[in-house]
């Protein structure tokens, strides 16, 4: 396939995820990004699952039957390298469940996963600091790390599923800018998003009395809307040159 | 140089097994006392991110400047040279023409900086980082300077990297990416607490700061908690852990 040299690494794999999903003539999704992980990463299988609140998560998309398997059981279980990633807010990276430490660590899980034919799981979560919208989980039937490159690759398709899962989670009070905002042709960049972007989504916190998510959708919704950077605007916000509102301006761009 | 602080700071950056140990605080020690002990005025930390871009992990101060500086070098600048080549990276005199890295030199001037160097924060083969440390007057930093800064970031890795083996093995992978993760609540909880109490970044920071270390907990877990209070109010209620 042709080498699109041009751009960040992160540009190109949101690339292949829109490439699939045009292909398959429908907007880019978590499926899209399972599908792509499986050949950027070089694994067996993957799935995505979606937090829900207070309630337990679920499974949003999986490449393979096998990978559904290993996602419920994760779930039912309750251990599990998705589990833990729950807790530590950082991936975890088991290449050999059959080493001894993951054998202690998930006694139940690596068993059944064993009968399954998996020897590697690689669990990452779908966070943006405090915002925690799931987990992605990769396998493989043979064990063995990821390399460095295939590392990067599945850091940037977990951004792009953790953006993808934080549009679809997007609210039904009719604030349909912030459904969708910032992904439609865009690569979600979140690795290069600037301090000012935090600040500015713990700002709108109070600003605009909501929670953390919903104040990272509303500052992406607010830009993409205004057709600027979103840095930029996280800049005017930090400055305090710029506030948002609750009761958002219906036609806030007629006076722009 | 103050040799007793020198000590101190080996100790302290030594000490990575206490139970509030926290490692964005952590490398915040190393900017602090980097400033402290060596002719610089700024030092930062920045990570290598395998999506393939350096993070700022740490700074001894919020300016802006400094932070456009490290965006910069994701394209040009010391920084990203000694984190390819695993070397030290000397610009003496940001001033001068002939600019290795024109672009980076023009914003390091703005921002008050004539020099900085960059010290690679290297695992066996890997380097996992580097610490920069900006001067607002020319010249370079010194051998004994330069050795004592790259001692600071040798023993910084191995607490950086060590922090959690107390609990279970993991890979330095895993570990960055946490510590880069605790940035990001770090930074939200900055934000929410700087419009609660019309605060500029750095105080909120500090507070955050004082706060964990009086009471003992993770800087990490204090911001968390913090954002995720459905008030404003600070301190927030105390951890759920």
């Amino acid at each position: 396939m042709g080498a699109q040299v041009t751009g960040s690494r992160g540009e190109t794999v949101w690339g292949l995820v829109a490439e699939h999903a045009a292909a398959q003539d429908r907007r880019p999704s978590v499926a899209d990004v399972c599908t792509v992980t499986v050949s950027c990463a070089q694994v067996t299988g993957t799935w995505v699952t979606a937090a829900s609140g207070g309630a337990a998560d679920f499974v949003m998309a999986v490449s393979d039957p096998v990978s559904e398997q290993l996602a419920e059981l994760q779930l039912t279980l309750g251990e599990g390298p998705c589990h833990d990633i729950v807790a530590a807010a950082a991936p975890v990276l088991a290449g050999d469940l059959g080493d001894d430490e993951s054998g202690r660590r998930w006694p139940a899980f690596t068993e059944a996963a064993g009968r399954l034919g998996v020897c590697a799981v690689f669990a990452f979560p779908l966070t943006i600091g405090v915002i925690r919208t799931g987990a992605m989980g990769l396998y493989r039937s043979s064990p063995g790390p990821l390399t460095r490159a295939q590392l990067g690759d599945s850091l940037l398709l977990a951004d792009t599923a953790t953006m993808l899962l934080l549009d679809g989670a997007g609210h039904s009070d009719g604030d349909g800018a912030a459904n969708g905002a910032g992904l439609d042709g865009q690569a979600p960049d979140l690795a290069a998003h600037r301090a000012e972007v935090d600040q500015a989504t713990g700002m709108l916190t109070l600003q605009l009395g909501v929670p953390t998510a919903e104040a990272f959708a509303r500052l992406r919704a607010y830009a993409y809307a205004q057709d600027r950077r979103l840095a930029d605007v996280a800049g005017d916000i930090v400055a305090r040159r710029l506030r948002l509102h609750p009761d958002p301006d219906p036609a806030p761009d007629g006076r722009a | 140089m103050d040799s007793e602080l020198l000590s101190d700071t080996f100790v302290d950056l030594a000490d990575t097994m206490v139970a509030d140990f926290d490692v964005i605080d952590f490398l915040h020690l190393l900017t602090d006392r980097s400033v402290a002990l060596l002719s610089a005025s700024a030092a930062g930390v920045v990570l290598a991110d395998p999506r393939g871009q350096l993070r700022v992990a740490a700074a001894s101060s919020q300016a802006a400047g400094l932070m456009e500086l490290f965006q910069i070098q994701n394209d040009q600048g010391p920084c990203l040279d000694c984190f390819r080549t695993g070397q030290p990276v000397t610009a003496a005199d940001l001033t001068g023409p002939d600019q290795q890295w024109p672009r980076f030199a023009a914003a390091a001037i703005t921002a008050g900086f004539r020099a900085v160097e960059a010290v690679p924060m290297r695992l066996r083969d890997e380097v996992i980082g580097a610490l920069n440390l900006f001067r607002a007057g020319p010249g370079p930093l010194g051998p004994a300077e330069l050795r004592i800064g790259q001692a600071l970031a040798d023993v910084a890795t191995i607490g950086l990297l060590q922090e959690r083996n107390v609990r279970r093995s993991e890979t330095a992978a895993e570990q960055l990416q946490a510590a880069l993760n605790s940035r990001v609540i770090i930074e939200q909880a900055k934000g929410k607490l700087a419009e609660r109490l019309g605060l500029d970044m750095d105080r909120a920071f500090s507070l955050l700061r004082e706060y964990a270390r009086n009471s003992h907990q993770r800087l990490t877990d204090v911001a968390r908690n913090f954002v995720d209070s459905a008030t404003g109010d600070f301190p927030p209620p105390a951890s759920r852990h």
